[in-house]
């Protein structure tokens, strides 16, 4: 009996919960189907007519562009992050190389080095190197600044690794590389996945640098994409909303289209056996 | 194994060279700059010793950023950290919960908007004439304020959406780490007599350590690093009341063109998070297994 | 072996970093013009062509073209008189780029002195724009107008002296004219029986009139803090007197003692309780349109302001008057606030003759016809009105004329952390979370140390 009273207020908590994370979000998409007359009256108010144009408006002023920047910066800076990450540390944890210690605080030293702190020089560097506003001059940053926290990560998976699986392996004559990409990297696919997903969150929504540094439009990814789209629609307020809907969107399904595969890539059943 | 002696090295160094090109020598290089007097179009540079510094330190709005940047620190350990945790452990509790799932996914998806989208919905949600809670509260008849341009709430309002959007990102980390428990010991513990509060305490958390070390210290150093935030919503106003480091580094590289400002902002961002690094990980005792 | 593979990865890496960053490098083009209109579309044909001509003789000249009006309509017309100026002139290119205000003015400081410098940039009239001639990278555009008097008696002097600094160099050309004047909703004037007030009592009057009918007298957001520097500005200019003021807006002599300033902070507070509750938690575009809906009695406003209005409102009728004078203050009356906005020319420009002849008809009456007809703003080439029906903007056109003098915006004509101060200062005073005295006081300390920050750090 009390068993089911606790299941019960549990369930009230956890959808009072959801109520409080959804309803700002329904306000939104409510607005957005306004005019900005009706916004103004009564924003709790349900529309007269649903103002669907207020879509095609946002996504006419380039939205689509933003996003396919987005999706190019975060997917080439993750997919270098987490190469360039896994071989540093397996570098340094499968071999017993001298210095090793040296170079891992180095790599962890990185760590607390924040962005702002390079900011100014890295805008100096990246003009002199003729980067600045390509698309290099965020994703170049974006995998130096990611590698330190990667690396921690993994480095700290790959020496639970025992070493009877690479000695079997060398004795079937493979080398290092062969060793890293049949044998460390299968194991080591949860921790990759829940990389990759603490990165991705960064790099997705990395704004200071891409504020900084990519100045031209159609290389703007969505962060700062969202603040020059508010400009450019300035007081149509009903368009803004809109296109804010449009921008969060696609990551919302994707992830509850997958959701099941994402947390199944983070959850390590694999290393216990 | 038979490998040359220098293959490890060439695994390191791709990422050993970025580290290096563009976060070290960055770094340094802003060390120097604090030294200095210099814009980002001027050609000439002066050297002006610690003025710099003592402009920093000394500037009325140094306490108002020390202080915005602490309470959001510690507002979000209670909450994001603290609260989140909670809610993870309640998910994946023996009660379990039918659509534990679906309530985990939603608590989520505020972390999968971009900040500055969410910033921006904000400024309309915090409107005081026709923003979501004023509307609310004027239909209960309850007083209403004006928010983001209050100056005692103004932090407190850009805190709170940070709390909004990233407590289910924490509860997610956390619902994944306390998955990856084996039952056997939960049962064990069970078994031995220990009530909920028991295994969370003593068998859940601590199995669960490495992640919690990891939410936490992501969001300390989150908390010093704060920027985008606080420039999608009021940009440190009404007057300097939600200004925080990150943001005032912004704004005296290239609002004021005072890159040398900018330059001793980011040398106290960088100290602050080393030290706090540094303790987190005494406190823990590892950053190894 | 297993090396060798290892190096080719590495290098493949490494090449494919610089492939790719060459290619991030040429992928900037200019932004694609949203103007349906004929000439565009054949612009666009002359330059693909010439595109293709300039592989073999390489004679395009490309002019690097920055702007901050990225909304519509104004985005649309400029891009169009860009792509226009293109089809005439084949051998010229724009690279057109912008940003909104806030953005804009932290943009153009990443931008001026690299190599990206603009050609062609929006600059405000004030210590913003003399922060870069300091260092010598604003074109002097003085040899152009005495070379070409005809072009110099084509534009309205008064607007003209404000682009010129006090040692006489001409540092900009006008691209849209302005001035803040106070909007009255003329429905509610009448239904509450109301008249223009002309002095600052007469105003504070019709603000209890309409408070007590429940109105609010005037709206005002100030959540972007410059809102509130356009009345203190003019405040300022009513309550000290002019040289005293003039001194103290040149960032190498600024002490702003005088009691004036402390005045005209108090009779800004006078007006706050009439003023829009809370403002600043409210944005200055919902100011407008909550006065554009007819919510509100008047609203201090921008003359440029005009086609937003009609764009919130089209059958909003309102009437505009001065601000009004106040008995017995010790500064000018007669100074109309507003400056001009308009654009300058990069002095590191490799094409400075196309540039000034591309602005001669840009800002030219020719396209400030155009201009004024098509989206509400004029520009400083003497007769832009011929033809143009709307009555408000000829109001406000006229008032432009018959000023004795224009005062500067607040926010760009001081050095920028006195700017800065003041913004916060009279944002925390609108809060009622410090006196006027207080205000100043800040404003004192930083004035005083802008003096010694202004000379260090340039090339002199």
């Amino acid at each position: 009996m009390k068993k089911s009273i606790l299941k019960i207020l549990l369930n009230i908590f956890f959808v009072i919960l959801c109520i409080v994370i959804l309803l700002p979000l329904f306000w939104i998409i409510l607005n957005s189907l306004k005019t900005n007359q009706e916004l103004f009256v009564n924003s709790l108010a349900m529309p007269k007519k649903l103002q669907f144009i207020n879509y095609v408006k946002a996504w006419e002023m380039g939205l689509y562009k933003y996003f396919g920047n987005s999706i190019l910066v975060s997917s080439v800076s993750l997919v270098f992050i987490l190469a360039l990450s896994s071989f540093l540390a397996y570098g340094l944890t499968r071999f017993n190389t001298k210095g090793s210690a040296v170079i891992l605080i180095f790599v962890l030293g990185g760590m607390a080095l924040s962005e702002q702190v390079a900011l100014v020089p890295l805008y100096k560097i990246l003009k002199a190197i003729h980067i600045y506003d390509t698309y290099f001059a965020v994703i170049l940053p974006y995998i130096a600044f990611r590698i330190p926290f990667t690396v921690f990560l993994m480095r700290s998976f790959f020496i639970s690794i025992p070493t009877e699986l690479e000695e079997a392996a060398v004795i079937d004559g493979y080398n290092s590389l062969q060793i890293f990409t049949k044998i460390i990297i299968p194991i080591t696919k949860p921790t990759f996945a829940s990389c990759a997903i603490v990165n991705l969150n960064f790099v997705w929504n990395e704004f200071l640098f891409a504020n900084v540094f990519l100045n031209n439009k159609k290389l703007q990814t969505i962060p700062i994409g969202l603040v020059t789209f508010k400009g450019d629609l300035r007081i149509d307020y009903t368009a803004t909303l809109a296109g804010l809907v449009i921008a969060s969107l696609p990551l919302i399904i994707l992830f509850l289209c997958m959701s099941k595969q994402f947390v199944r890539g983070l959850t390590a059943g694999a290393v216990k056996g | 194994m038979r490998t040359k002696k220098t293959t490890p090295y060439l695994y390191m160094l791709p990422g050993v060279f970025m580290v290096l090109v563009f976060v070290y020598i960055p770094v340094i290089f802003n060390f120097v700059y604090s030294f200095f007097r210099l814009s980002s179009y001027s050609a000439g540079k002066t050297f002006v010793g610690f003025d710099n510094y003592r402009r920093f330190f000394s500037d009325d709005i140094f306490p108002i950023m020390l202080k915005n940047n602490f309470l959001y620190c510690i507002i979000s350990l209670i909450v994001q950290v603290g609260f989140g945790t909670i809610v993870a452990l309640l998910l994946e509790s023996k009660l379990a919960v039918k659509f534990k799932n679906v309530y985990r996914n939603i608590y989520y998806l505020p972390a999968l908007i971009s900040i500055t989208a969410v910033g921006l919905m904000f400024t309309f949600i915090y409107e005081p004439n026709m923003g979501f809670i004023n509307s609310v509260l004027k239909v209960f008849d309850l007083p209403t304020r004006s928010w983001l341009g209050d100056s005692k709430l103004a932090i407190y309002c850009i805190i709170a959406m940070s709390q909004w959007q990233f407590t289910g990102y924490i509860t997610l980390l956390m619902v994944v780490a306390f998955q990856n428990i084996s039952t056997d010991y939960i049962e064990a513990a069970e078994i031995d007599g220990a009530g909920p509060i028991r295994r969370a305490l003593n068998i859940q958390l601590p199995l669960a350590k490495e992640q919690l070390l990891v939410c936490i210290i992501i969001t300390v150093i989150g908390a010093f690093k704060l920027y985008t935030e606080v420039y999608a919503t009021t940009s440190g106003g009404p007057g300097n009341s939600s200004q925080v480091l990150g943001l005032y580094l912004y704004q005296q590289a290239f609002l004021h063109d005072d890159l040398g400002m900018a330059a001793v902002a980011g040398v106290f961002i960088f100290a602050i998070t080393v030290v706090l690094s540094i303790i987190q990980i005494k406190i823990t005792g590892s950053g190894k297994d | 072996m297993k090396k060798s593979y290892l190096r080719r990865a590495l290098v493949f890496i490494l090449a494919g970093t610089m492939a790719l960053s060459l290619m991030g490098c040429g992928g900037e083009k200019e932004s694609p013009s949203r103007d349906t209109s004929k000439e565009a579309t054949s612009g666009e044909k002359t330059s693909n062509e010439e595109t293709k001509k300039e592989a073999t003789t390489g004679e395009q000249k490309v002019i690097k073209f920055m702007h901050r009006f990225p909304d519509e309509p104004y985005n649309s017309f400029i891009e169009g008189k860009l792509h226009e100026y293109e089809a005439s002139h084949p051998d010229i290119k724009f690279k057109i780029t912008s940003a909104q205000n806030q953005e804009y003015k932290e943009k153009i400081k990443v931008v001026v002195g690299g190599e990206d410098t603009p050609d062609i940039f929006f600059s405000w009239v004030g210590d913003f724009t003399y922060r870069f001639i300091r260092e010598n990278l604003i074109l002097d555009l003085t040899p152009y107008f005495e070379a070409d008097p005809e072009w110099k008696d084509s534009l309205i002097e008064s607007q003209m002296k404000q682009y010129t600094t006090e040692d006489g160099m001409i540092y900009g050309v006008p691209f849209r004219l302005d001035c803040k004047l106070f909007f009255y909703n003329a429905d509610i004037f009448e239904q509450n029986d109301l008249k223009v007030p002309t002095t600052f009592d007469e105003l504070i009057d019709v603000c209890e009139k309409l408070k007590a009918a429940g109105i609010t007298p005037i709206s005002f957001g100030n959540m972007e803090p410059w809102s509130a520097s356009h009345y203190i500005g003019t405040l300022n200019q009513i309550c000290v007197p002019d040289d005293v003021r003039e001194k103290d807006y040149k960032p190498t002599s600024g002490e702003f003692t005088h009691p004036g300033y402390v005045e005209a902070l108090e009779y800004y507070q006078k007006l706050l309780p009439y003023m829009t509750e809370n403002p600043n938690g409210v944005k200055p575009d919902m100011g407008r349109t909550t006065f554009a809906m007819g919510n509100a009695g008047m609203y201090y406003a921008e003359l440029i302001e005009i086609p937003y209005i009609k764009m919130e409102n089209p059958d909003m009728k309102f009437g505009m008057f001065k601000f009004p004078e106040i008995v017995g203050a010790e500064g000018n009356q007669d100074i109309l606030t507003g400056v001009p906005e308009g654009f300058v020319v990069s002095s590191k420009t490799k094409y400075p003759d196309e540039c000034v002849e591309f602005l001669k008809w840009f800002l030219g009456k020719e396209v400030g016809t155009e201009q004024c007809q098509e989206i509400g703003w004029f520009n400083a080439a003497k007769g832009t009105t011929e033809g143009l029906t709307d009555q408000a903007l000829l109001d406000g056109y006229n008032v432009i004329m018959e000023s004795k003098a224009m005062g500067a915006w607040l926010d760009n004509a001081l050095y920028s952390t006195v700017v800065d101060e003041y913004l916060t200062a009279v944002s925390d005073l609108t809060n009622g979370d410090i006196t006027p005295k207080k205000v100043m006081a800040r404003i004192q300390k930083k004035a005083v140390e802008a003096q010694t920050l202004v000379g260090a750090g340039s090339t002199k």
